[in-house]
């Protein structure tokens, strides 16, 4: 090659290279733009201002609320989660702080784990694969709200009798240098891998105490919480040692500060002021609609059941026609308006709509005089009544209107109303013999084991801490649920049969289900993408302003 | 020429006896000279009348119930209408709708039945609650169980406080050390906050002890407590009271006589400080009243859903933007009775004694 060709080619090499490089230049630029402009029209949303009613703890082995949970999802991992998207998807479990989903033995009785690599505590300390048992293990040590869904694991029933710091599950083994998890169920449950989801199984530092740390255990999610005072409330700041996956987001805020404020008034007023970005408190029925037109108000459906349960042991409730009588009675639709201001659907059923085993019971149309009749007929006429209920303003005004049914039909019926940290502690506690009051149920995972199994599973009643308040137990429902434990999927016939033990139970009526709940969510007008997620709510780590 | 008479001259009866027919009065008791004072204490006297006319409507509530309002102080009446002024209108009415095709709701206002002013047939003269109450029956019951706690409250507590502080003055001694040590202890909590611990606590289970059984919605609960917590406001002035006494010269001829001392207490010093104990007995009324409206407003006094003002307040704080009446009828109802009681309880104290300081301090 000549010394001019040797010029000419290195010169055209440097101009292909040059316009190459402008070309993906421009791509990048264009690209870039494509995806930047409509993120223009949002702002970061800095730190968060949140208002919630109240909560109940901040330790993952303790807490039992939703709106404890709606904090805490995204400050403790568990071994698999659900996935942050609106709709049905977010239903999904996605792996959590394991490296993918488990792998299971044909029999269902084994579950293989392996977690993620390079995991750190918000204090920057390793997380082991042993931590998860450690965790397990505090639940049954601290007697938290959530040890019943782990006592199907082998050995956990003969750890739970005797819970000791040294102790062990002999069904969970932990390899810290392979990151292996291996849980071995002493009988399979269908529903065992939405409970490793549920909170109460979330990791926590090996000798973090059993006592009730309100916030101040390390964290693995994107958020630490900080400054918890339970007249004020608290504030979740980012972990940095937090590594994003694709499931698990970095989260918009910066920082929220949550304001704990129970009158359903002020909490609105926060809101309407721009005092606060958002609230999940309750807003009184008479200011929804002014509400909405100074904020912006999400109607948020979710999973749920409201209903008075009777307590099928004692008079005059153990008798089917009173309890029947006390499902007429009810006028479930003007409950929707009292209680709400009409945000709520009447139901008669246990399962909310949003369960694909729900079939809607048509069983008990309003109609006093023959409830009237009912309660003369079983002989009930004037008997004493307790009603039950907490000091939550929509609780009581709920369990004001039973009281006065109850009363309308020939019962002698009174109201005893308990703080809200005392009364599901009460009511469980079978010496109480509560007579009926008010209660309700959102969806710890989307399962029907989650209410029938926890909720009306006579073969699982306890004396403390029973979820069970109408103290059902009917021998054909209860082996009907004990067999449908078993099966693992949902299928159409798995699901008729689930409705065929609902119907049963209602039936029996040892509740009288009235709604399934629309909450609203209110937030200022500045805020911009709004998403929720099916189980924790508004999913605050997508929000941001406008 | 006698000086115009004044409600707190010192030498009352003599003016009083110039004024009349220019002849001192002789022999007259000291009961009919108060009441001559007070009968000139107009303002004390109609506050008199306004307290009588509240204690006589609250008396009536079962009747207006019945026979006016046709409906008790619970009675729920969510989905029915009422005829105001020959039109229909909706107890509860409004709240948001539910489109069963879209899936959606469309928010609209809740709206709660106004006063109605006796053109519904005496129905829902004050309007309706949140639940559909008529809150003109539930005002008279609140009435009726806000005046019984404080009058019997009252009662209980003067009675328990006189008969301690007797004692205590009386005998004096490591009686007095006990009784006053006693009140101390009581007086070292806030007087509210203690009611409030008391009142949450027993408002669970109530009171099963000691053979006594009340019921947890009991009024006897924030009657008891409201009685326990005032006895020393009242003991440890009337015991200062009774020390004072029992220096005197009748006491002393009284013990020289051989009179015991239960006759001495209840014969010789009583009478003279049944005056100051009357004082006290009026003032306290509105004092508990109060208290009792407190404490059901914070849920430790009458439980829901029975009435009381205390609770009707409370209940009513969360419609206060969409029907003030909730809570502004049992406020005003409130400030009136005890302002009667004040005034009325202030002339009292004139009447019998121009010069006593007799107050509740807290």
């Amino acid at each position: 090659m000549t010394r001019k060709g040797r010029w000419t080619w290195l010169l055209s090499v440097l101009a292909l290279a040059a316009g190459f490089s402008l070309m993906v230049a421009a791509y990048g630029v264009a690209a870039n733009r494509t995806k930047a402009a409509p993120m223009q029209a949002q702002k970061s949303v800095g730190t968060l201002k949140a208002v919630l009613d109240t909560v109940d703890y901040l330790d993952p082995q303790q807490a039992y609320t939703g709106q404890s949970w709606w904090a805490m999802w995204n400050v403790w991992e568990t071994l698999l989660t659900y996935r942050h998207v609106d709709g049905p998807g977010g239903y999904k479990l996605v792996p959590g702080l394991a490296a993918s989903l488990p792998s299971i033995s044909a029999n269902g009785k084994v579950y293989k784990f392996k977690l993620r690599k390079g995991i750190r505590y918000s204090n920057g300390a390793k997380l082991k694969a042993s931590d998860f048992e450690f965790a397990i293990k505090r639940g049954f040590l601290a007697t938290g709200q959530g040890v019943g869904f782990y006592t199907d694991i082998a050995g956990a029933a003969a750890y739970a009798a005797h819970p000791t710091a040294g102790g062990d599950i002999s069904g969970i083994t932990a390899n810290n240098a392979k990151r292996t998890i291996t849980i071995k169920m002493a009988k399979p449950r269908g529903d065992f891998l939405t409970i490793l989801a549920l909170l109460f199984a979330a990791p926590v530092p090996a000798g973090t105490s059993p006592a009730i740390h309100n916030g101040n255990i390390p964290a693995t999610g994107p958020y630490r919480i900080v400054g918890y005072d339970p007249n004020r409330g608290f504030a979740m700041l980012r972990n940095r040692f937090f590594k994003p996956t694709k499931d698990i987001p970095r989260g918009n805020p910066n920082r929220v500060d949550v304001s704990l404020i129970g009158d359903a008034n002020t909490a609105t007023q926060r809101v309407v002021s721009g005092s606060a970005d958002y609230s999940n408190g309750a807003i009184p029925p008479d200011r929804i609609a002014s509400a909405k037109s100074r904020g912006k108000l999400v109607l948020r459906k979710t999973a749920n059941t409201y209903y008075f349960w009777m307590n099928v042991n004692v008079a005059p409730f153990n008798k089917l026609k009173v309890r029947q009588a006390v499902n007429y009675a009810i006028d479930r639709k003007a409950l929707q308006t009292l209680v709400w201001g009409g945000l709520g659907q009447p139901t008669q059923n246990i399962l909310p709509p949003t369960y694909p085993s729900y079939r809607k019971l048509d069983l008990y149309t309003h109609n006093v005089a023959k409830a009237r009749q009912m309660i003369t007929a079983a002989g009930a006429k004037g008997a004493n009544v307790t009603v039950w209920t907490r000091e939550v303003s929509d609780a009581l005004t709920a369990a004001q209107y039973y009281t006065s049914v109850l009363n309308s039909i020939g019962l002698d019926a009174k109201l005893t109303t308990l703080p809200r940290a005392t009364y599901y502690t009460t009511i469980g506690k079978r010496d109480t013999k509560a007579q009926t009051g008010w209660a309700r149920w959102l969806e710890d995972y989307p399962h029907p084991l989650d209410w029938f199994d926890v909720l009306l599973n006579g073969n699982r009643i306890v004396d403390q801490d029973n979820n069970n308040y109408a103290y059902y137990s009917n021998k054909k429902v209860n082996s009907a649920i004990e067999s449908l434990k078993k099966a693992p999927v949902l299928t159409t016939a798995v699901n008729q049969r689930w409705a065929a033990v609902e119907k049963s139970i209602m039936q029996d009526a040892p509740w009288a289900p009235w709604s399934n709940r629309v909450f609203p969510e209110y937030f200022t007008k500045k805020m911009g993408c709004i998403h929720v997620q099916l189980l924790y709510g508004i999913d605050w780590t997508r929000l941001c302003r406008k | 020429m006698a000086e115009p008479a004044t409600e707190l001259s010192l030498d009352t009866a003599a003016v009083l006896a110039a004024e009349e027919h220019e002849v001192a009065i002789v022999g007259r008791s000291p009961w009919y000279l108060a009441w001559r004072r007070l009968r000139r204490n107009y303002l004390a006297l109609f506050s008199l009348f306004v307290f009588v006319v509240i204690l006589t409507a609250c008396a009536l509530a079962p009747v207006y119930a019945h026979h006016v309002a046709h409906t008790g102080p619970n009675e729920t009446h969510v989905a029915e209408q009422v005829s105001v002024n020959g039109k229909l209108k909706d107890v509860i009415g409004g709240g948001a709708v539910y489109d069963a095709k879209s899936g959606e709701f469309t928010v609209k206002a809740v709206t709660i039945l106004g006063p109605t002013w006796w053109h519904a047939g005496g129905k829902f003269v004050l309007g309706s609650d949140n639940l559909g109450r008529d809150v003109a029956v539930r005002m008279l019951y609140g009435g009726l169980n806000s005046l019984k706690i404080g009058i019997g409250s009252a009662l209980i507590c003067t009675f328990f406080a006189v008969v301690l502080a007797l004692l205590a003055g009386f005998f004096g001694g490591w009686v007095d050390w006990i009784i006053t040590r006693s009140f101390d202890l009581i007086w070292a909590f806030p007087v509210l906050l203690l009611a409030i611990a008391l009142g949450s606590a027993l408002s669970i289970n109530g009171f099963h002890h000691f053979g006594i059984n009340i019921d947890a919605g009991s009024l006897w609960i924030p009657t008891l407590v409201i009685s326990y917590v005032l006895i020393p406001y009242v003991g440890r002035p009337v015991r200062g009271q009774v020390l004072s006494l029992r220096q005197k010269e009748f006491v002393e001829a009284a013990v020289g006589s051989g009179a015991g001392p239960i006759r001495i207490m209840f014969s010789d010093l009583l009478p003279n400080i049944a005056s100051t104990v009357l004082v006290f007995f009026t003032l306290i009324i509105a004092n508990n009243i109060l208290t009792e409206a407190g404490l059901s407003f914070l849920g430790a006094g009458v439980r829901l859903p029975d009435p009381s003002w205390g609770n009707l307040i409370s209940s009513g704080q969360e419609q206060i933007v969409s029907a003030p009446w909730l809570t502004l009828v049992p406020g005003i109802a409130i400030v009136l009775t005890v302002l009667s009681l004040n005034i009325f309880g202030d002339g009292l104290r004139d009447a019998l004694d121009p010069r006593a300081k007799v107050r509740i301090e807290h």
